[in-house]
Order: structure tokens, then C-alpha cells, then sequence
């Protein structure tokens, strides 16, 4: 298939689920600022969800005082702000028109009515609505998903709409993870009290898994319970785990005929055995925060190679076409 | 004025499918038909492109439900006029670029055509495959009279809507169904397989085995990108722009996930002028380096060729009914209308005395812009154009206006006739043929004369009868 095609329908994916996942980062705001006993201290939910989403260098008005209007403004409605909602479901949709021609006719109702319906939303509406339009971005995410699930051929195209939904997503909870990093706890409490464990239950929440940390440890949440479902349990569909085998097994998907695209896979499954091999204790001992900013620049390396190889950005010398797969 | 539904107050053979399908039918039950048909249209995404008017840029263009009829036998003599004219046009081209037999017997004066903007010195001395240039040529008719069907301009370069040609018919399909089970109207869906089977045909010297085809679309902002899409998925072939292609030592490629896959044969829908910086424009973006140098080394074949644009001309035009006799030695089957040429005296004389009777028309220009039409024109109109004509005489034709034929559209209160032109798209490969149809645009406005979709045009299926159908 055509790189630029290749490129389209990785992208796509992307920004589908990017515009999910900011959506589940605004909701883990809502969800903190909602708790009862930070107010006597500098609230930094709101903060912490713009570092976390990595628009820091974006963010208009000063960070520490940042309040839900600010950053719902920027991150839901916010054309110049990339990773925002309106950001994300325009860019998904005009990877979709140009890529008519390799998806089908619901994939791309899906995404062109999301782009539709997101335009006759007010940001001027009250703040009330602000969980529902979370749930409706939640949902035009599984729409698309599952257009693209019930009705795509399972081909090149495919492997690389997957693609682009493991890696974005693996970025993704790697940053809902590390916005705990980054909210103050109150100095009445300590780690493992009250509104740390309060704190954690909202990240759970935000990644839609806080029943399934009941199911899977029948125990009260901590931070080691919350890491190992995010980042290491592969029963969980945002775990980095999962994440990263998805991308090995879309890139083998894919199909592997010259050397760079060997050496990608090559570096996917050497990610992903690592993260296999990995205890929560071996994590928490590195420091969470620094692990997980690792991983997300490792990520994005990966996605790096993968356009490289795949040729996005740059043509693909001749002479490596004879490179034997297999 | 014709009507093609009636000869008097009869139905006409040829339309007795269509008054006894809308009288099954009733006006109202079509009607909401329509609404059905726009859905159709607006699902599968076939719309134009209008930009700077706000709102949503994608229109659709209107459809009526009427179609358009040609019996068998007027057929036979469209189709056999179309494909001698293109066979003309293409021998024309060949001939341009090469001995110049036509300009050296003193038929085409040699300044119309070296001195014409879209003549390319850069193919003086190729040949294409099969000596053809215009690979797909669109012949725009226009009927006054049942016998009379006259070529009112050539498209030899990218010609454009065969798209909604083949939309019109699957809609028609699918919302009237034993209307086509009656095997009276001949399909038109194999353009696809036509198209590619020519494209084969012309395949570059040096092709390595079987020819890989691809179409080249400006992108997806360009307002006919439906139609590139449409086409390329219809042959089952690669839609690529400027940046999918690279050229090395003279051949073509794309860039896929695959490595590099070489191109055989380019269906470009990108003009001449952007199609390859080397050569032309310097400041194209959307085209590629070397796509002419790899075409002139054997190893690509541009469809349509470079250079088509010199026989489409509106000046060449009056020449073509000679182009027909000196290369066929045949008489033009389909006649030009008559046409003035404002740069010989006495031509000029005529229509200077005749203005308020007549169209005139820039040579160089296009898509209804910059001509007067007499009749509807006041007398300052007139005289102020007149001026114009004066100044530079070269630069203006001029031609009857022509009763244009109507065909019946449907409308809230009943069907009424409106005025038709047709495009057949002409394919030539190893043969010229065509598929039995063309684009039928229709004035939707009362009396207007104007088809285009950009000013109150719009399409309607066009159908061909089988032998012994309807009549």
C-alpha cells in the first residue's frame, strides 16, 4: 500500500484515540477537583492534568492557578492546542477524507459525524455538561472502533489503524498514570491515607478500571495495586503491557520485507518482553514517575522508526527492497 | 424548438419507457423519490467542492430523475461521429508534434498552433504509444433538431464528470429496478474496465511485464478529488499525489510500505502546467521531477499525453472538420456549429453587423466566462463588446445561438422541459470506442441556456436503447 495511505490510516487511529484519552485526562481533573479535603491548600488537579497532557509549553494562563474553565478551554476546545479534543477529531476526520478510498463508508460516517456534532457544541454551555461531553467524546471513540472492528478487511490498512491505536494509547496511560505525580497532597496526609487513596481511586476511574481493580486484587487501593493494573497486568486493555503487545503483534500485522522495518519490530518486541519481565516493585523502586516518562519518550522513538521504515517521511531507497523477509 | 420527449403532441418513440414509467410512477411518488436519490448521493460522498461561499464546501450537484433517451439508431451515428473525431484529433496531435503535415499542406495556419498557450515544445518529436495523446476525450453536443446534433467543443485534455455519468446510473438501479430488468437500456458500467483495459493497451516501450497503472489526483482539496477517487477505486488501482512519486534514472515510482513500486502508466487528472517542475511550472508543488524525462525515456506513459490541450482550443475547433477529411479522408458525421472566425475581414464584418444575433466567445477562454450572448444582451452590451472584438479580432469567435434541445425535468408541479447538452467520454487505446452514454447536463433554471454546475446546471442518467427497445 502507499506510505501516504499507510500514514493516513495510522493517523487516523491516532487522533481517534488521542481525543478519547484527553477525554479520560479531563475527567480524572473533574473527578479530583471534586474531592472534599483539599481546600485549604493550593488545588493542583487542574495543573497537574495540563502537565500531564504535555501542553504545558501551551497553556495560556498561569499554570498554578489553573482552573477548570482555563483548561477545558484548552483542552477540549482549543484548535491551536494539538492534543485538544477539537484538535483531535478534526485531524482524525481529514485523515479520513483522505483516505476514503481505505475504509469503509461507516468508518467514515463515524468519524465525519463526530467532527459535525463537536461543532455544534458551545464552550459557553455550563459546567455541569462537562462530564456528559466527556462520556459523548468517550463514546464517539467506541463508535469508530467499532465500525472499524465490524466492518474492515483485516489487511495492511487494519494492522496500521492498530498500530496507531496501541501506541497512542500506550502514551496515554502512561500520562494518566503520572498525573498522581503531580498533584500536591494536602500536608495533613500522608501517602497511603485518605486522599491519596481517594486520588488514585480517581485515576482508576478516569481509565474506566476501578471495578476491575476490585475483581482482579480484592484489596483496598494503593499505588503498587493501581501500577500493576496500568502498566503490567495484560487482562487490562490500557495496560502498557497490553499496549505494547498489541503493537508487536499489528506490526508483525503489518509485514516486515525490508531492513529498517526489521529492526522496528525488532525494538517492539524487545520493549515488550522487557515490560513482561518487569515487577511493580522493580518500578516503584526505579520511581514511577521517572519510569513513566521514560516509556512515553520510548514510545514516541518507536513511533519515530515506525514512520521512518514505513516510509511517511521520507522515500524508501531502492535498493533495500531486496532485503528477503522471512 | 425541440423537445425531445415529443414530435407534436406525441411521445416520441424513443421516450415511450419514460411517460409510461411516470405514469405508473405519479409525479408525487417520484418526487419523494428525490429526496431518497440526494441521500444516496450525499452517502457515498459524490459532491464538488465550493470554496469561499461559507458553509459546507461540499455540494452536490442536482439530480434529476428524468433520464435522457437516445434510441439505437440516433445513437449509432453519435457514437460513430465521436470516435471519428477523436480519431481526427488524435491523428492531429501526432501530426503537431511531428512531420506537421497538416500545418506544411497549409489546412491549420501554423501560428494557431505554435503560437497556442498550450502547445508544449517538449514533445515536438515524441510519440506515445499507439500514437495516441487524447486517451480519454470528452465531445460536448448539442441537439436543435432530431437529425441535427452538432459538436459544440472538444475536451482533449482532462476531461472531468464521467464520475456522476456512472453515480446517476446506480442510483437510477437501485431505486428503479425492473426498470433496467427490461434489458432495453444498455448498461454503462464496464467504463471502469474499458478505461484500464486502454490504459494497458499503451503501456510505455520499456515495461518490465504487466503495466502497474496508477491515477494522479491534485489531493483532497481539489474539487474534483471525489472523482479521482471514485475512478481509481472503480479500476482498482492506486490513487497517488506529487509527494507518493519520485523519479530515478527516468522511472517512475511510488512510495510504498513496501519499498518503491514502479509506475507504468500515469492517468494524471493535474494539469499540464504543475504536472512536472522540470519542465513547466518551477513552483509545482503537486507535481514530480523527471515525469517527462521518464515518459520521453519509454518508461512511462502519461494519459492523457501532455500538449492534448493544442487540438481542444477554441480557434483549432473550427479546423476540425478538416482535420476529419485530410487524416480519414472521411466527411465529419457530426458537424461543428458554424462558426465566424473574428480574425478574417469578412468574418468580422458579419458579426459586427450581426452582434445582437449571435454568441461571441473569447478563443482562449472557458467554463462561460468572458462571452456575450446577443439576443440577451442590451445594446450598450453589445456595442462595448464590439469594441473589444475590434481591438484584438484574433482572440474572438462567434456562432449562431443555437435553440438548444430540452429534455423534461421533474418539478413540483409536473415535468417541464429544460435545456440538455451531452458529453460522451471517448477512450481510445488500441481502438476508439465508448461506452453507450454520456454526461447529460441540464439547465434547471427556466430558459437558461447555462448547464454548468457551478451556475444552476445539473445531471441526469442518460440512457441508450438496445435495437427493438421501446420504439
Amino acid at each position: 500500500m502507499l506510505s501516504r495511505t499507510a500514514m493516513g490510516l495510522f493517523w487516523m487511529s491516532r487522533y481517534v484515540e488521542r481525543a478519547e484519552n484527553t477525554a479520560r485526562l479531563l475527567d480524572a481533573g473533574r473527578r479530583m477537583e471534586a474531592l472534599p479535603a483539599t481546600r485549604a491548600e493550593r488545588s493542583t488537579e487542574w495543573e497537574s492534568i495540563v502537565i500531564a497532557s504535555g501542553c504545558k509549553s501551551t497553556f495560556p494562563h498561569d499554570i498554578e492557578a489553573a482552573t477548570q474553565d482555563q483548561v477545558v478551554g484548552h483542552l477540549f476546545f482549543d484548535l491551536d492546542t494539538p492534543s485538544s479534543i477539537a484538535s483531535c477529531l478534526t485531524a482524525a476526520r481529514e485523515n479520513a477524507r483522505a483516505m476514503r478510498n481505505a475504509i469503509t463508508s461507516e468508518v467514515w460516517d463515524a468519524t465525519n459525524e463526530a467532527l459535525a456534532r463537536f461543532r455544534t457544541m458551545s464552550p459557553d454551555a455550563p459546567h455541569g455538561d462537562l462530564a456528559e461531553r466527556l462520556d459523548w467524546v468517550k463514546e464517539r471513540g467506541a463508535l469508530v472502533r467499532g465500525a472499524i472492528d465490524g466492518t474492515l478487511l483485516r489487511n495492511e490498512g487494519y494492522q496500521f489503524i492498530e498500530l496507531g491505536k496501541w501506541l497512542e494509547r500506550m502514551d496515554a496511560t502512561a500520562r494518566l498514570l503520572d498525573v498522581k505525580y503531580h498533584v500536591l497532597l494536602p500536608h495533613a496526609y500522608e501517602v497511603g491515607q485518605g486522599v491519596d487513596y481517594l486520588q488514585w481511586l480517581q485515576i482508576l476511574r478516569a481509565a474506566g478500571a476501578a471495578r476491575a481493580y476490585r475483581h482482579i486484587y480484592r484489596r483496598a487501593i494503593d499505588a503498587k495495586g493501581v501500577a500493576d493494573l496500568l502498566v503490567l497486568n495484560p487482562l487490562s486493555p490500557r495496560s502498557l503491557v497490553t499496549c505494547s503487545d498489541g503493537i508487536a503483534q499489528s506490526l508483525t500485522g503489518v509485514g516486515v520485507r525490508l531492513a529498517p522495518q526489521r529492526a522496528v519490530l525488532n525494538r517492539a518486541y524487545a520493549m515488550r518482553d522487557a515490560l513482561h519481565r518487569l515487577s511493580v516493585d522493580e518500578i516503584i523502586e526505579f520511581g514511577l514517575h521517572e519510569w513513566l516518562t521514560e516509556r512515553i519518550a520510548e514510545a514516541n522513538m518507536l513511533a519515530t522508526e515506525i514512520s521512518k521504515a514505513y516510509g511517511f517521511d521520507a522515500p524508501l531507497e531502492a535498493e533495500e527492497s531486496q532485503v528477503q523477509s522471512q | 424548438m425541440f423537445n425531445e420527449m415529443y414530435l407534436g403532441d406525441d411521445v416520441r418513440p424513443e421516450y415511450k419507457i419514460i411517460a409510461d414509467w411516470v405514469a405508473r410512477e405519479g409525479v408525487d411518488a417520484l418526487l419523494a423519490k428525490r429526496a431518497e436519490a440526494e441521500a444516496l448521493f450525499r452517502r457515498v460522498g459524490i459532491t464538488f467542492a465550493v470554496y469561499g461561499e461559507g458553509g459546507d464546501p461540499e455540494r452536490l450537484i442536482p439530480f434529476d430523475m428524468i433520464p435522457r433517451v437516445f434510441g439505437a439508431q440516433e445513437w449509432r451515428r453519435i457514437e460513430a461521429g465521436c470516435i471519428q473525431r477523436t480519431r481526427a484529433l488524435n491523428a492531429f496531435l501526432a501530426d503537431v508534434y511531428g512531420a506537421r503535415e497538416i500545418l506544411k499542406a497549409g489546412i491549420v495556419p501554423a501560428e494557431l498552433v505554435t503560437g497556442n498557450s498550450a502547445y508544449e515544445p517538449v514533445m515536438e518529436g515524441y510519440t506515445p504509444p499507439l500514437g495516441v495523446f487524447s486517451h480519454i476525450c470528452g465531445v460536448d453536443l448539442v441537439r436543435v433538431s432530431p437529425d441535427e446534433t452538432y459538436v459544440l467543443e472538444d475536451n482533449c485534455r482532462t476531461p472531468s464528470g464521467v464520475s456522476y455519468l456512472l453515480q446517476n446510473r446506480e442510483v437510477m438501479e437501485r431505486m428503479f429496478p425492473p426498470l433496467f430488468a427490461s434489458g432495453q437500456i444498455r448498461p454503462v458500467g464496464q467504463y471502469g474496465d474499458m478505461l484500464a483495459e486502454a490504459m494497458a493497451e499503451v503501456a510505455p516501450p520499456n515495461c518490465p511485464g504487466e503495466p502497474t497503472l496508477a491515477l494522479m489526483t491534485p489531493g483532497h482539496f481539489n474539487s474534483a478529488y471525489y472523482e479521482h477517487s471514485f475512478l481509481a477505486d472503480l479500476m482498482g488501482i492506486e490513487l497517488v499525489e506529487g509527494q507518493d512519486l519520485f523519479v530515478d534514472a527516468d522511472v517512475l515510482y511510488m512510495r510504498t510500505t513496501r519499498g518503491p513500486e514502479r509506475v507504468d502508466v500515469l492517468y494524471r487528472r493535474i494539469d499540464d502546467a504543475f504536472l512536472d517542475p522540470d519542465v513547466f511550472r518551477a513552483d509545482s508543488l503537486l507535481g514530480v521531477s523527471g515525469i517527462i524525462a521518464a515518459m520521453k525515456a519509454g518508461n512511462l506513459t502519461v494519459v492523457n499525453a501532455p500538449g492534448s490541450g493544442v487540438a481542444d482550443d477554441k480557434a483549432v475547433y473550427t479546423y476540425v472538420p478538416d482535420m476529419v477529411r485530410f487524416y480519414l479522408g472521411e466527411e465529419p458525421i457530426l458537424p461543428n456549429v458554424p462558426t465566424w472566425k473574428c480574425g478574417k475581414a469578412e468574418d468580422l464584418a458579419h458579426v459586427l453587423d450581426n452582434i445582437d444575433t449571435l454568441v461571441v466567445k473569447e478563443v482562449h477562454g472557458s467554463g462561460g466566462y468572458g462571452m456575450l450572448i446577443g439576443p440577451t444582451s442590451t445594446k450598450a452590451e453589445c456595442a462595448a463588446y464590439a469594441e473589444r472584438l475590434k481591438a484584438a479580432p484574433h482572440e474572438f469567435i462567434a456562432q449562431p445561438t443555437l435553440a438548444l434541445s430540452t429534455s423534461p425535468v421533474l418539478t413540483e408541479s409536473g415535468l417541464v422541459p429544460r435545456h440538455v447538452d451531452l458529453r460522451p467520454y471517448v477512450i481510445s487505446g488500441r481502438e476508439t470506442r465508448l461506452i453507450p452514454g454520456g454526461l447529460t447536463r441540464v439547465a434547471l433554471r427556466e430558459g437558461s441556456l447555462v448547464v454548468n454546475s457551478s451556475q444552476g446546471g445539473g445531471v441526469k442518467d442518460t440512457w441508450v436503447l438496445e435495437d427493438g427497445g421501446s420504439v
